[in-house]
């Protein structure tokens, strides 16, 4: 018999204090970038994510990253594009976390979760934050690209990997955060992460043009958003 | 200079940043060192371009990439902070610095010793002295990733988590590295072109277009059979070379 059944009510070990570092009770920007980043599950399951000031912090953290995003894509095209493309790309990410929270909440719910409304929030704008600060990363590279190149295909191609990327680090951070809520399913999460996905995708056919120019701001014509790719897929921005 | 070749766990775990600096002169001085040998063929004053561009090349690719290079670095869960990822990757590029600058004096002789820019014989020469260039280059590289693999397996928790940081590294720096090699050239100096730091409108086209503008040359100019047999052959050569690994690994066991 083993030690551990010879002693049923035994101390637990301590905790590593290299791997557990508690949160504090009202952590501040870079404290929530921190946690964030390095013990996400941690975080999910703290009181601190049903809490008003973490939820609009982490979205301020997605807000500026995604606007400066925006620039980075409207230097491709310059003008009017440097101001337009920003407010399109922080209020289509503001738009498809509003519309897709609803179902975020059945489908964890189906998952098993039990998580609240409000913990639900503040993990979508975790979530929101997570691939906004790796678009920041990204966004240095793309601007290299963004002033060598005319092509819509080229510059579309390498915007839409950035964004394949973040979101993939995005819904595993989901994952990981309902997983600690009590979620035990994966189908319905990865339901929702494809419907999450597809909406950001038809968002930058709907709120076009986000790198080309145009006289208007939108434009009113309704198009699927691979039609959309593949007209533009061989065009230049110098004609 | 040894500790630098060899580094240990200890190198990263807690980066100071007088070690951090001492690392990225390492690696600029031998970048620096074996580029003026890459420009001198073409001229001396091509040389001294070099010995810059080349530092530059490492340090623009570091500074636009360090924020994704640290993201990347936590959330695929290496426990590298953005400091840290700083530093790993100073040591790889000073690894291949270190290298590369010990075999800039054959690079340099070499340069001495081949046709120069204005004899008859220049084309021919330009591309042996490419050649020997890139070859050298992709070897010191494939040195310095070596090393910084092993660094980063003695410091994570699993091979895994090390296998797809270094991954991500390296897509990211390579796809961006491309690029700003392509901004900072003229690096080799091509005979027929005017000695210049950079190009005229350098930030215009990029790499990859220019990649894919050659791979269409040349598929243009060859026969629908050719193509044929050169894609199967790229399908088959991979599985042969695999069933050869097998072979030998049963043979071993």
């Amino acid at each position: 018999m083993n030690q551990e059944h010879a002693e049923p009510n035994a101390t637990p070990p301590p905790l590593n204090p290299t791997q557990y570092v508690p949160i504090p009770k009202n952590p501040n920007l870079r404290e929530l970038f921190e946690i964030l980043l390095r013990r996400p599950a941690q975080l999910a399951g703290h009181q601190v994510c049903e809490e008003k000031p973490t939820l609009l912090r982490f979205g301020l953290i997605a807000l500026l990253s995604i606007l400066v995003f925006g620039f980075v894509l409207g230097t491709f095209a310059y003008k009017d594009q440097l101001w337009a493309a920003p407010i399109k790309m922080g209020g289509g990410l503001l738009f498809a976390g509003l519309i897709c929270f609803p179902s975020l909440y059945i489908f964890s719910t189906l998952a098993g979760s039990n998580a609240s409304a409000a913990r639900l929030g503040g993990l979508l704008s975790g979530m929101l934050a997570m691939a906004g600060l790796l678009l920041l990363g990204f966004a240095p590279a793309l601007w290299i690209f963004a002033q060598g190149t005319s092509s819509f295909g080229f510059i579309g191609a390498l915007a839409l990997l950035s964004w394949l990327a973040a979101m993939i680090f995005a819904f595993r951070f989901m994952r990981v955060a309902l997983r600690v809520t009590g979620a035990t399913q994966t189908a319905p999460l990865v339901i929702w992460s494809i419907i999450f996905l597809l909406v950001t995708l038809q968002l930058s056919t709907s709120l076009r043009p986000i790198l080309g120019t145009s006289d208007k701001f939108l434009n009113t014509e309704k198009k699927f958003f691979l039609q959309h790719w593949c007209d533009t897929m061989n065009k230049s921005l110098k004609p | 200079m040894r500790d630098l070749l060899t580094p240990t766990t200890q190198h990263i775990r807690a980066p100071k940043t007088a070690a951090i600096l001492r690392t990225a002169l390492i690696a600029a001085a031998g970048f620096g060192v074996y580029g003026f040998t890459v420009g001198y063929w073409r001229s001396p004053l091509m040389g001294c371009y070099v010995a810059v561009k080349m530092p530059l090349l490492v340090a623009l690719t570091l500074a636009c990439n360090g924020l994704l290079n640290g993201l990347l670095g936590l959330l695929l869960g290496s426990g590298l902070g953005f400091k840290q990822s700083l530093h790993a990757l100073l040591s790889g590029f000073a690894i291949t610095g270190l290298i590369l600058a010990s075999v800039a004096p054959v690079t340099f002789f070499l340069a001495l010793n081949i046709s120069g820019p204005d004899s008859q014989n220049a084309t021919t020469s330009h591309s042996a002295y490419l050649l020997t260039h890139v070859s050298l280059i992709a070897i010191a590289g494939v040195a310095g990733v070596v090393k910084l693999a092993k660094l980063l397996e003695s410091y994570t928790e699993s091979r895994t988590i090390s296998r797809a940081t270094l991954t991500a590294w390296i897509a990211g720096n390579a796809f961006l590295g491309c690029q700003f090699s392509w901004v900072l050239r003229p690096f080799f100096g091509s005979p027929s072109l005017e000695v210049a730091f950079l190009r005229e409108n350098p930030m215009r086209g990029n790499f990859y277009e220019a990649v894919w503008r050659s791979f269409e040359r040349v598929i243009s100019e060859i026969d629908l059979m050719w193509m044929v047999l050169l894609i199967l052959l790229g399908i088959i050569m991979p599985i042969f070379l695999f069933h050869i690994r097998n072979q030998i690994k049963k043979a071993k066991q």
